[in-house]
């Protein structure tokens, strides 16, 4: 693995040229090109507000703030995997006829939708700020906000290490690509984004069970980060369970951990495997 | 100058080839219906090496192992065993302007694939004008790749090839795209990259181009080595040794 990684970092002008055009290339033939960029978060968060603002107010304050937090972090695992998949058979004709360590192609793909998460929590602050400018009240800027780096850390692993091993496994069976865009569709309504984790904690199977459910629940990655997110991103609230205001419950660090562990092990299994079969894509049916 | 540029032991190629033409997870589920797998030995023991300032040609009919050779040397394969060293930055020109993107323009796909051969960005940028310059598509630089033809196409990607500095080129069959006269240009530059110190590996069914250029000439014949040594030997061998060979093309290419 180590030898792989020397290679990886010999070809770092190819990673960011690839990167480069990765980004170019998505709006190449578009009108708005990279504005487009900034305008999927804008309209989510324009439909967001709207609906859990007026159609569906739940009693918590700016909803849309808290489904965002969690929904933008979300939609760069989902694309990154998504693209990734698709990552080596489209550049088959390239992959033919030169040489290149392979696992640029899905590593490309995933730091290009990195970049459009970055610009996607730019929308998020800019969203704040304004909110905050118009109403004035509190600052809704937290502290812990610097803690970000850390949660973009374990999302880029876990995204990384799923993106590699479906990346590599697509390229021989097609077939991958359609359980992944399954699986990650069921993750979104498993996962807390639009609704919230403590409603989860405090629901009636989970007292039953004597916290059972709620542990289970966290051993998705995607809920613990989704939850992890919006805690540090936005002050906490009383949840309505019920009609009745739940005290707010902060995530154990033992799931970030959980999560965490899992992030690196799907990295280094998903870069094992990888390796393992990307000197076959050539020899491909 | 006793090292060689390149050095080729012992090798060996095996595909294995299944019956199922596209692989799905229905083939792997359903694995107690057995498949035919067979082997196909593509290369069988080739071992040779090209001095840095000599030209090698290759020869052989279709089916012999010269591409599979080619596309070894450039790391696409993996050799089943033996081994293949490279000394110093190869530049493979195998069915040139395969690496281009057709939805960006020349001048992005210059950029791309300059960094795939090993140049850095700054180096890239650098040299963007000559290498415009050199391909002679003028403004059609900044239209996509889609819209060029199959001469154009070649032209960005020989010109790409020979301002990468290599010291190794692969060439395959690349030469005949272009029209005459860039043609003798392309082979004016690979004499210069020649006597520079590179070494060049030639693939070709133009034998005429190989007596011109080539100091010596392999010979393939079903994955082994036929005969090795002077083009204006192996080549009245290889056309005698099969009279039936001697098709349209080799016909055409003699003077």
């Amino acid at each position: 693995m180590l030898d792989e990684l020397k290679e990886l970092w010999r070809f770092r002008e190819l990673l960011l040229t690839m990167v480069e055009r990765e980004l170019r290339v998505r709006y190449k033939n578009s009108a708005l090109g990279f504005l487009w960029s900034f305008i999927i978060p804008l309209t989510t968060m324009a439909v967001l507000t709207f609906v859990f603002g007026y159609l569906q107010d739940n009693g918590m304050r700016s909803f849309s703030a808290y489904i965002l937090a969690a929904y933008l972090p979300y939609l760069f695992f989902q694309q990154s995997i998504m693209d990734s998949s698709q990552s080596v058979l489209q550049y088959m004709p390239l992959v033919k006829k030169i040489y290149f360590p392979r696992e640029i192609l899905p590593l490309a793909v995933i730091l290009g939708n990195f970049v459009h998460l970055l610009f996607g929590f730019v929308v998020f602050f800019v969203y704040l700020l304004v909110v905050w400018l118009i109403n004035r009240g509190e600052s809704p800027f937290q502290p812990t906000t610097v803690l970000l780096p850390v949660l973009f850390f374990i999302s880029f692993i876990l995204s990384t290490g799923i993106g590699l091993f479906v990346a590599a496994l697509n390229t021989f069976y097609e077939d991958v690509k359609y359980l992944t865009s399954v699986a990650l569709y069921l993750l979104f309504f498993l996962s807390p984004i639009t609704y919230m984790s403590e409603q989860v904690a405090y629901s009636r199977i989970n007292i039953k069970s004597g916290g059972l459910i709620y542990n289970i629940y966290n051993l998705n990655p995607i809920a613990v980060l989704s939850t992890a997110y919006r805690q540090i991103l936005l002050a906490p609230q009383g949840i309505p369970v019920n009609g009745v205001k739940q005290v707010p419950i902060m995530l154990d660090p033992k799931y970030l951990i959980w999560t965490l562990f899992l992030g690196l092990a799907t990295l280094f299994g998903g870069y094992h495997l990888f390796n393992r079969m990307k000197w076959r894509f050539v020899e491909r049916p | 100058m006793s090292e060689a540029a390149i050095e080729v032991r012992e090798l060996y190629k095996e595909f294995r080839i299944k019956d199922a033409s596209i692989g799905s997870l229905k083939t792997l589920l359903m694995w107690w219906k057995k498949r035919s797998v067979f082997e196909v030995k593509v290369l069988r023991g080739i071992s040779f090496s090209v001095l840095p300032g000599e030209c090698v040609a290759v020869i052989g009919k279709n089916g012999a192992g010269k591409s599979t050779l080619l596309s070894l040397l450039a790391k696409i394969y993996r050799p089943t065993s033996g081994t293949v060293s490279i000394q110093g930055r190869l530049a493979p020109l195998l069915e040139l302007g395969a690496g281009f993107h057709p939805d960006l323009s020349g001048i992005e796909n210059i950029q791309f694939n300059a960094v795939v051969l090993g140049l850095t960005r700054k180096q890239v940028a650098e040299r963007t004008q000559q290498i415009i310059e050199f391909s002679e598509l003028g403004d059609h630089i900044y239209a996509p790749v889609r819209t060029y033809s199959s001469g154009m196409t070649a032209r960005l990607g020989f010109s790409i090839a020979v301002h990468v500095d290599a010291n190794v080129l692969l060439v395959d069959e690349v030469l005949s795209v272009g029209d005459y006269l860039f043609e003798q240009k392309c082979l004016a530059k690979v004499a210069e990259i020649r006597a520079a110190g590179g070494a060049i590996l030639l693939v070709s069914h133009n034998l005429e181009t190989i007596r011109m250029f080539a100091d010596r000439c392999l010979w393939l014949e079903r994955g082994v080595m036929r005969m090795e040594g002077p083009a204006s030997e192996v080549i009245p061998a290889y056309l005698a040794s099969d009279s039936e060979s001697a098709t349209a093309s080799q016909i055409r290419a003699a003077p």
